[in-house]
This record gives structure tokens, C-alpha cells and sequence, in this order.
């Protein structure tokens, strides 16, 4: 073993530290109030069971897009992520950049809601609230952002549905879910999600929060909370942990059958690339997808793989496709300073330049 | 919070204490646990402030002191070993030994109890004891069952309680409860499984746990120039990267997809066999059950499917119909006269009050707030 240079006093001064270090932030922690996420005004405009379609305040003083974009979030975790405080906000950053910014909030779904599946999301809820943008802008079509597993729904809308959607674009979306790095994917090939469903109606929030957070226990779990002691002296350092704290144990339930459907046909059975994937009565083939297309992933995203994003166009039948590789993780995507300054603007670009 | 003297004094107090006890150590002095007396004065203040932080800040700060704790119980193990003349490469080397023998302390030991090992090396475990906190959550109805003699494998030998257990669920039914007696004795045979298969998932965690510390030693000799830790925040930055890296090859292995698999499944199907238990004792009882409300639910969703679908097909024939209209107004011819005396007029007045319209609707599109109506 090399020689390590540690001295008794020294790891003496450092624990001394440590401790100093929690005492200054206990006060921070004791004095926080309620953490709010969510930041950007914004007016409720149609809603449906505990669905609700919400319309951004635009921006004043910037050139505005006519068509409207739609974000679809996941059914996972809240779609607050992406406006989750003042200066870390993708809607915030679409906003200043001239996009009229529509977000489906599904709100936490119980038990009534438990016989949803996919079609009900993606030909019921997304159709509807497409439709209701359509005839608020008068347009024939609107733009559609999806996120992560939203993203999934957003594919399969616009291929179902392409006379609505003007351009797509997805970020962080799992298309081929069985990518050899796919840790996810890997831990749910021999659940018998019948038995999870049938058991449970719903699949809990807290069952999703123990897969992610065992993605990478000691750094989640553990490493944070250590280098929380570093940071809670400043506090705003504080509020801006907690804001990301309430998002990550933030987990709806998700509704059975939709979740028995999502895990076994994309997962388990990868029919986005093998194929014959049905949502409804309706058969999805991306080849069919000739919309714009612009595609997102995170080079480092330990949810969903680049790889798992990257294969998308060589299934679509889109020649418009545009590619974008952020530097960073599957949160630090929309959180990030440096996504703020890269990935909106590119995005508002891509946008306008096609709307 | 407005008064802040009722928990900075006796804080302080214990801070000043802590930081002359762990003083004390650094020359030599033996005292009681470092890691023990930190985590108690943090927890005594933590409780001396419940209830008037935030939810979320508590358990915040409850995740902190766990963890504080566990870095605390490094620092102090690798700190006397030093203080007792052990070099820095010596006392990291007496301390993994440490984490070592505690864990193959309980690997000898029969069912999996945790509460033995060292503290830091918990870490480890981290993924099985939040899997028992959320079982605990997910099935309440089985946590007295757990208590039953030969129930709990982190008290008893698992492998010494299925043969004599075995036996008994293998009793054949009789008599009138010969059904619900058999059904009680599959649930109890379920959870039998259920322990089982998270057994092997805690052992598997065990083994590889114990592989991560050698990896950890390993990892240590082949360091050199900057990658060599300087302080302990960069040994513990360390320890976890490698313990990430052991523990992300587990888990993308063959052998994790099997006994997690095989945990989740048996879970499941102890669950939902419960499950039927009680719904058969709720019909029993002329109370709703499961089943029933299942069966409503589902009916009910397709009900409003339909209702959605026959909406939209409604507005569609509207439309249709509305677009007859005008063609068949504009196809009726006028009487000649008529039309040469009053046209002009008629169509100006006519067009004006469409563009009113159609501006009062757009008003009222832009302005609105649809609800739709359950289904309706």
C-alpha cells in the first residue's frame, strides 16, 4: 500500500470541521420553511380526472413562436423537475426563448385510476389535451416535448397521431430498453409483473424510489448526505438541496395496468425495436414517424443510457432527426447551469427554426 | 424557528464535549465511543427540535445523522488505531480488517441481523434494510405473522424452521374449514418462500460485501501520486466510488437479476394469495371486497371509454352536419327580385354578425377553463 498521509491531529481538525460545519447549518435546517418547487406563473386551462393542463405565462419583449408546445412528463416522480426553482428551469428557459409552453401535470393516480393503460394516456388524456391547445392556438398542429418515459408516450403519439404534431422532442427517453448498461432494465427481466399488479392494484411510489436509489446506493443513499454537511451553512444551499430531495421521494403511485403494459411491452419485450407494440386497437411502427424529430440523451445518465436514446433514428422513418449530447446526468439535464445555457436554447432554436 | 436558545444550549454543549472527547483521543485517552457520543448528542437535539422543523428537514436531517454516524465510526476506528502508534497505511489496513470480521461474524450466524456489524461497513446494506422498511410499509397485515415463533429469520435459522414448519403445512385439511385451512397453510408455505428468497438476496449482499473490502485493499496498493487520499473525506470518497463500482457488478450480473427476481416475485404472490384471504373473509362478512370493487372499476373505465369515444363521434357528426347546412344554404337559390333589391345589405349585415360571433367565440376559447366532466 502506498503511503498515506494522515496524521492523528490532522483527522482530529478535520472531524472538528465536519462538526462545525453541521452546527452553523443545523439553524438553516430548523429555520427552512415548507420547500415550494415550482416556480413560473402559470394558469390551469382544462383538466380531467386528476390530469391538468397548464399554459405557462409567456414571456413579454421576445418573438413568439405560434405554435404552442405541449411538455409531456412522466408518469414517474413530478414534472416540477423542469421549472424546479428561479434560475434552474427548462420551462423558465423555453419561455425566454419565445416557445408558449404547455405542461400535463397527471397528478397522483389511486386506486379508481388503476385500470388506466397506455391507450387511456396516450389516445385519451395526451389526445385531448393536444386537441384543446389545437383549438385555443387555431392550429392543425402543435409541438410536442417529451421527457423520459414521456417521451416514450410522445413517440407513440406522434406516430399514431402525425397530422397533430408539427415537430418531437424527446430527452432522456428509454427506446431501446435493453442496452447491455440498462441496470433497470436488467433488474426487471424476471419480475412477474402480473403478480406485482395483481398484488398491489397500483404499483407504490415507494417501490419505484427503492429501485432508483438502489441504481447507486452509496452515492444516493449515503455520499450525499456526507457532503450535505459541506454545503448547509449557506442557506440557500439548503433550500435548493431540499427542493431536490422532496422531488426525489415525490413518487405518485403508478396506475396497475398502464405499469403491467409499460414494464412488459417496452422492457421486458423491447417492442419499440423488435416490434409490434399495439397502444389501443392501434398498431405503433416508428417507422411510420415522419415528423421532425429532435432527440436528447445524457452521457452520463445511469437511468436511461445514451444508447438506449441513440438508436431512435434508425428506427423512425423521419428525415428531419437532430441529435443532442448533454454532458451530464439524467437530472443534471433540466437542473444543471450548463443545460440551462445549452440544451433550452438549442432546443427554442430547433423549434423556431422549424415552426 | 423563534426561540433558538431551547435547542443551541444543550447542542452546543454536546458539540464542546464531542470536540474535548475526540481532543482527548487524538493524545491517547481511552473514552467511549466517539461515533456513539456524537450521534447521541445529535440525536438528542434532533429530538429536542421534532415537530418544529419540516417534514421533509426531518428526515433530512435523520438520513444526515445516519450518515454522520457511520463517517464518524470510520474516522474513530482508523483514529485509534493511529493514536496507538499504527501508521496511516496500518491503522486503514486494522480498520478494514475490522469491517472484515464483522461480517464474517454474520455470515456464521444463522438468519440476518445487521445490527452486529460495523457501523461503517452498514452502508452495505443499505439496499436490504430499506427493502424491509418498505415490505413493512407494503404488507402491514403480515408484520404480526413475522413475530410468530419460527417466522422471523433475523431471529431464527431459517434452513432449522422450514423442515418442522414443512410438516405442518403439509397436514392435509379436513372438515368443514378443509378450504380455508388449506389456503391459510399455502399463505404461511408463501411467506416460508418469500423469507427464503429474500434470505438469498441478503447472503448474496453478504459475500459480495465482504469481496468489496478485499477489492478495497486492492485498490488501495495500486494508487499512487494524486489519487492517493490526503484526508479521510477523500478515503470515504474513495471507499464508495470502489464500493459503487463492486457493487454495480453485482448488481448488472446474472445472479442479482435472479434472487431479486425471485424476491420480488415471492413477495408478490405471498400478497396477493393474502390478499384473497381477506377478500374471501370480507365476502364472508357481507362487506365489499377486492374483487367486487376490481369488476366496478373496470366496468366503470370502459363505460367512460366509450362515453369519451361516442363524444368525439358526436362532435364529428356535428361538424358534418353543420357543414350540410351551409352547403344547402348556399345551393337554395333566392327568388330573383329579391336578392337584386336586398343582397348587398343582407350579406354586409350577414358578415359582420359572423365576425362578431367568431370574435366572441375566440374570446371565450382564450378565456375559458375546460373541465371535462368525469366521463361525460
Amino acid at each position: 500500500m502506498p503511503n498515506i498521509p494522515f496524521r492523528s491531529d490532522q483527522v482530529v481538525e478535520e472531524l472538528v470541521q465536519f462538526n462545525q460545519n453541521l452546527s452553523k447549518g443545523v439553524k438553516n435546517l430548523l429555520d427552512a420553511e415548507e420547500i415550494s418547487a415550482g416556480v413560473t406563473p402559470r394558469e390551469e386551462v382544462y383538466a380531467e380526472d386528476k390530469l391538468k393542463l397548464y399554459r405557462y405565462q409567456p414571456s413579454t419583449g421576445v418573438v413568439q413562436n405560434k405554435i404552442p408546445t405541449l411538455i409531456v412528463y412522466a408518469l414517474v416522480n413530478r414534472p416540477y423537475m423542469a421549472d424546479i426553482q428561479e434560475n434552474r428551469s427548462t420551462i423558465k428557459g423555453l419561455l425566454n426563448t419565445g416557445q408558449d409552453v404547455y405542461l400535463i401535470d397527471w397528478g397522483y393516480p389511486d386506486r379508481a385510476d388503476k385500470y388506466l393503460t397506455l391507450d387511456d394516456y396516450i389516445n385519451g388524456y395526451i389526445d385531448r389535451c393536444v386537441d384543446v391547445m389545437r383549438e385555443r392556438h387555431g392550429v392543425d398542429k402543435i409541438n410536442i416535448l417529451g421527457i423520459c418515459q414521456g417521451g416514450v408516450f410522445s413517440l407513440c403519439y406522434t406516430t399514431l397521431h402525425q397530422d397533430k404534431v408539427k415537430n418531437l422532442v424527446t430527452m432522456v427517453t428509454p427506446v431501446d430498453c435493453k442496452t447491455p448498461d440498462n441496470m433497470l432494465s436488467h433488474w426487471v427481466q424476471q419480475m412477474d409483473i402480473d403478480a406485482i399488479v395483481d398484488a398491489m392494484g397500483n404499483l407504490p411510489g415507494e417501490m419505484l424510489n427503492w429501485t432508483f436509489l438502489n441504481l447507486k446506493p452509496f452515492q444516493l443513499m449515503g455520499q450525499k448526505y456526507v457532503s450535505m454537511v459541506d454545503i448547509i451553512s449557506d442557506e440557500k444551499n439548503v433550500k435548493n438541496f431540499m427542493r431536490m430531495e422532496k422531488w426525489i421521494f415525490d413518487s405518485p403511485d403508478q396506475a396497475g395496468e398502464a405499469f403491467r403494459q409499460f414494464i412488459k411491452d417496452f422492457y421486458q419485450d423491447n417492442k419499440l425495436v423488435e416490434g409490434g407494440l399495439k397502444i389501443g386497437e392501434h398498431e405503433v411502427d416508428l417507422k411510420n414517424l415522419k415528423t421532425p424529430v429532435l432527440n436528447i440523451f445524457a452521457e452520463q445518465d445511469h437511468l436511461v443510457p445514451p444508447a438506449a436514446s441513440k438508436i431512435l433514428p434508425k428506427l423512425i422513418g423521419s428525415k428531419d432527426y437532430t441529435e443532442l449530447s448533454f454532458p451530464g446526468g439524467h437530472i443534471g439535464i433540466y437542473v444543471s447551469g450548463k443545460a440551462q445555457a445549452e440544451v433550452t436554447p438549442a432546443i427554442s432554436d430547433w423549434l423556431n427554426q422549424r415552426s | 424557528m423563534s426561540d433558538n436558545n431551547s435547542w443551541a444550549e444543550p447542542w452546543f454543549k454536546a458539540q464542546q464535549q464531542f470536540v474535548d472527547a475526540w481532543s482527548g483521543m487524538a493524545k491517547g485517552s481511552k473514552s467511549a465511543s466517539q461515533a456513539d457520543l456524537w450521534a447521541q448528542s445529535f440525536d438528542m437535539w434532533r429530538k429536542a427540535c421534532e415537530g418544529k422543523t419540516q417534514p421533509d428537514m426531518e428526515l433530512a436531517m435523520r438520513k444526515c445523522m445516519d450518515m454522520g454516524r457511520e463517517y464518524f465510526a470510520m474516522a474513530e476506528q482508523i483514529s485509534k488505531a493511529m493514536s496507538s502508534g499504527a501508521n496511516p497505511v496500518e491503522a486503514i489496513n486494522q480498520w478494514l480488517e475490522q469491517m472484515k470480521q464483522s461480517l464474517q461474524q454474520l455470515s456464521g450466524m444463522p438468519g440476518f441481523n445487521v445490527s452486529g456489524v460495523n457501523d461503517f461497513m452498514k452502508q452495505w446494506f443499505t439496499p436490504n434494510a430499506s427493502w424491509q422498511e418498505m415490505v413493512a410499509g407494503l404488507t402491514p397485515m403480515n408484520q404480526a405473522m413475522w413475530q410468530m415463533p419460527g417466522m422471523n429469520t433475523s431471529v431464527f435459522n431459517l434452513g432449522e424452521m422450514i423442515d418442522p414448519l414443512g410438516r405442518v403445512l403439509e397436514a392435509p385439511g379436513i372438515g368443514y374449514f378443509r378450504e380455508p385451512q388449506e389456503k391459510q397453510q399455502k399463505g404461511l408455505q408463501l411467506a416460508l418462500e418469500y423469507q427464503e428468497a429474500n434470505y438469498n438476496f441478503n447472503q448474496a449482499f453478504l459475500r459480495v460485501a465482504m469481496e468489496s473490502i478485499q477489492g478495497f485493499q486492492n485498490h488501495l496498493v495500486g494508487l499512487e501520486g494524486e489519487h492517493i487520499p490526503k484526508t479521510l473525506r477523500e478515503l470515504y470518497d474513495l471507499w464508495v466510488e470502489v464500493s459503487e463500482q463492486h457493487y454495480a457488478e453485482f448488481a448488472m450480473g446474472e445472479e442479482y437479476q435472479t434472487l431479486y427476481g425471485d424476491m420480488v416475485n415471492k413477495l408478490m404472490i405471498m400478497r396477493r394469495h393474502y390478499g384473497e384471504i381477506v377478500d374471501d373473509n370480507l365476502r364472508a362478512l357481507n362487506l365489499p371486497n377486492t374483487r367486487e370493487i376490481d369488476t366496478m372499476q373496470e366496468r366503470l373505465q370502459q363505460l367512460r371509454r366509450d362515453n369519451f369515444a361516442l363524444k368525439k363521434e358526436i362532435k364529428e357528426m356535428q361538424a358534418t352536419l353543420a357543414q350540410l347546412a351551409k352547403k344547402s344554404v348556399v345551393a337554395t337559390p333566392a327568388p330573383a327580385k329579391a336578392v337584386a333589391a336586398k343582397k348587398a345589405p343582407i350579406k354586409k349585415a350577414a358578415v359582420k354578425k359572423t365576425a362578431m360571433k367568431k370574435t366572441a367565440v375566440k374570446k371565450a376559447v382564450a378565456k375559458k377553463h375546460t373541465r371535462a366532466k368525469a366521463g361525460a
